[in-house]
């Protein structure tokens, strides 16, 4: 009689489709950067090559003052891009996304409360052709948020056409007499995607000299 | 060889089971293929492919309806083999059919081995960034690093699988347990115009500005279900806070200090660390003149290991790989002009296919070979007796 392992090796080969059993790991690693947004405590000790993103990372923990005082500090996502400031921006970042596709975010800081939150959530609701909020609606489009210290305002519009429809996500932080904007504008996919970036970049604003 | 024996074996060596599989492989195939348009080619794999049987769900209980591809391929490879080894005499006649058999056997072996062992993974790169992992295109991972100590970072990493369970999680590294209170397969921040806010059950960290909402999970190709889960960590003293972890890639590590010590928390695609690091030192992406279509797209990479054996520049480029240490890097796509996706496989077989086809196409040469000649002779012999 001939062997019968051939057959039972192929069975046997058959049964080995067993399922990977997902197992609690743990291990060390050398210290990394945040994928996105690098904090200064973890970029001291990494000794990665500088990326075209650490413009922003550079940015981090730099304090901007206003005619009326210190100003604030804060981490950038390490894939916003910096740009240079202007006479009218504190900083500014370029967001790239598929297709050619780019968001601007922006900082500025004026003295006073320039208008209130309604005029200036207005002014950006005007820029993604959305009709003014009266005074009664502004408590139910805004959002309040207390972080680091500070008392955010915090705005999020979809605006533009059905076909090209935009967003803006904004932050109204009174300073020290000083009223300071974060506005993260541009077409409403990307500025979904980099939703939690910004909730989590607010998060890192603090008054310069606070304490993380 | 007893009766039984006999009829187990002269089953599986018969001809007819041979056309009854390829018949139902042929079944199997055009279902899978309907199939994908409602489950996209990842599920259909599973469900058809490396499955033993494909399953019906009536009601929560799943029900096996036609065989699937590893009991159909299962039982062509002993079908193979049992003719193989009792039905088919190695003689130099039949080399050529034996050869292709040998060839076909082999290569239902690989896929089966591909099946169960191959690996794939992503590594997206910047300009000028290094990484020393890549990450799973479907697997998620909850992970807790301790950052106290300023040159390491010790990590716990809980599989998604594990963290949907939602039992409590505690690891002998950990001060403190974890447990998930909430945990959404696919989830989105969703836009909150003119509304309420989503409601956080968070107490800590991002989840504090913003909550999540589930989404039906979606099986497209170029789409990936984000899980999102708002989980509690306990310590000696009592509940430490909750937290809101989602999969999403714009959130970043939410840090905290507890018991003396700095933390951060994550759920973030599944790593597969690796004993090198690749830098990113230039991604071109040249065009079609005057369009927006890729005609060639590169990755200058520089390889290095931490202790110095390789130190090397590699370009990776379409159907130019790099393969280092069991594994091989395609470009696989690009994200911006200054990032770079490459596709990181590991299959320890992938040889195997290249064997198979290689041993196949010699065995019909020679067998195709064996009857020209004997045709040849035959008609040198005819033309002979009729001159």
């Amino acid at each position: 009689m001939r062997s019968r392992l051939p057959p039972l090796a192929a069975v046997a080969l058959l049964l080995l489709s067993a399922c990977r059993d997902p197992k609690i790991a743990s291990y060390r690693v050398p210290k990394e950067k945040d994928p996105v947004m690098p904090a200064a405590t973890s970029t001291a000790s990494t000794p990665a090559t500088p990326t075209p993103a650490s413009p922003g990372a550079s940015m981090a923990n730099s304090a901007h003052t206003t005619p009326d005082g210190p100003g604030l500090i804060w981490s950038a996502p390490a894939h916003w891009t910096a740009k240079p400031a202007s006479a009218m921006r504190k900083a500014s970042y370029a967001i790239s996304g598929e297709a050619g596709a780019t968001a601007d975010f922006s900082i500025t800081a004026f003295p006073g409360d320039v208008g209130g939150d309604l005029a200036n959530v207005n002014r950006w609701r005007g820029q993604i052709q959305l009709a003014p909020l009266a005074a009664a609606e502004l408590a139910t489009a805004t959002t309040h948020v207390d972080s680091n210290n500070l008392h955010l305002t915090v705005a999020d519009f979809t605006g533009g056409t059905p076909a090209a429809p935009l967003r803006v996500l904004g932050a109204i932080i009174p300073v020290n007499g000083a009223t300071w904007f974060f506005k993260l504008s541009g077409p409403a996919p990307l500025v979904a995607r980099e939703q939690a970036a910004f909730a989590a970049f607010l998060q890192t604003v603090r008054a310069a000299g606070a304490t993380p | 060889m007893n009766e039984v024996t006999r009829q187990f074996r002269d089953f599986f060596v018969s001809l007819k089971l041979t056309i009854v599989l390829l018949a139902l492989s042929i079944i199997l195939i055009f279902a899978a293929t309907v199939d994908q348009v409602n489950l996209g080619i990842w599920a259909v794999q599973q469900k058809y492919f490396h499955s033993l049987f494909v399953l019906w769900r009536v009601g929560d209980i799943p029900v096996p309806v036609f065989p699937g591809g590893y009991l159909i391929g299962g039982f062509l490879l002993i079908n193979l083999i049992s003719a193989q080894v009792y039905r088919f005499k190695l003689s130099a006649k039949k080399s050529g059919i034996w050869l292709t058999h040998v060839g076909l056997i082999i290569l239902l072996i690989g896929e089966l081995l591909t099946g169960l062992w191959q690996e794939e993974f992503a590594l997206r790169l910047d300009e000028g960034q290094s990484k020393n992992y890549s990450e799973s295109y479907r697997f998620n991972e909850l992970a807790v690093t301790e950052t106290t100590d300023a040159a390491f970072d010790d990590v716990v990493v809980i599989p998604e699988k594990i963290l949907a369970r939602g039992e409590a999680i505690q690891h002998a590294k950990l001060p403190f347990r974890i447990v998930p209170k909430l945990y959404y397969p696919n989830a989105t921040i969703p836009e909150n115009d003119s509304k309420a806010p989503t409601p956080s059950h968070a107490t800590k960290g991002i989840g504090l500005q913003v909550g999540v909402v589930p989404l039906p999970l979606t099986y497209k190709q170029d789409e990936r279900n984000l899980p999102a889960a708002y989980v509690e960590l306990v310590g000696a003293d009592g509940l430490i806070g909750t937290w809101l972890v989602y999969a999403n890639p714009g959130m970043p590590p939410q840090r905290f200090e507890y018991a003396g010590r700095s933390w951060k928390i994550a759920l973030r695609y599944e790593r597969n660390y690796k004993p090198f690091s690749l830098t990113l030192l230039k991604f071109s992406n040249d065009r079609y003149a005057g369009t927006a279509i890729p005609k060639n797209y590169s990755s200058r990479i520089r390889l290095n290991t931490p202790e110095g054996r390789d130190d090397r520049e590699v370009l990776i480029y379409m159907n130019n790989p790099l393969r280092y240490a069991g594994l091989t890097f395609y470009q696989a796509s690009f994200d911006g002009p200054k990032t770079t996706i490459l596709q990181v496989v590991r299959n320890p077989s992938w040889q195997m296919p290249y064997i198979a086809c290689t041993l196949m196409t010699l065995g019909l040469l020679i067998q195709f070979g064996i009857h020209l000649v004997a045709f040849i002779a035959r008609r040198r012999k005819i033309a002979a007796v009729a001159a």
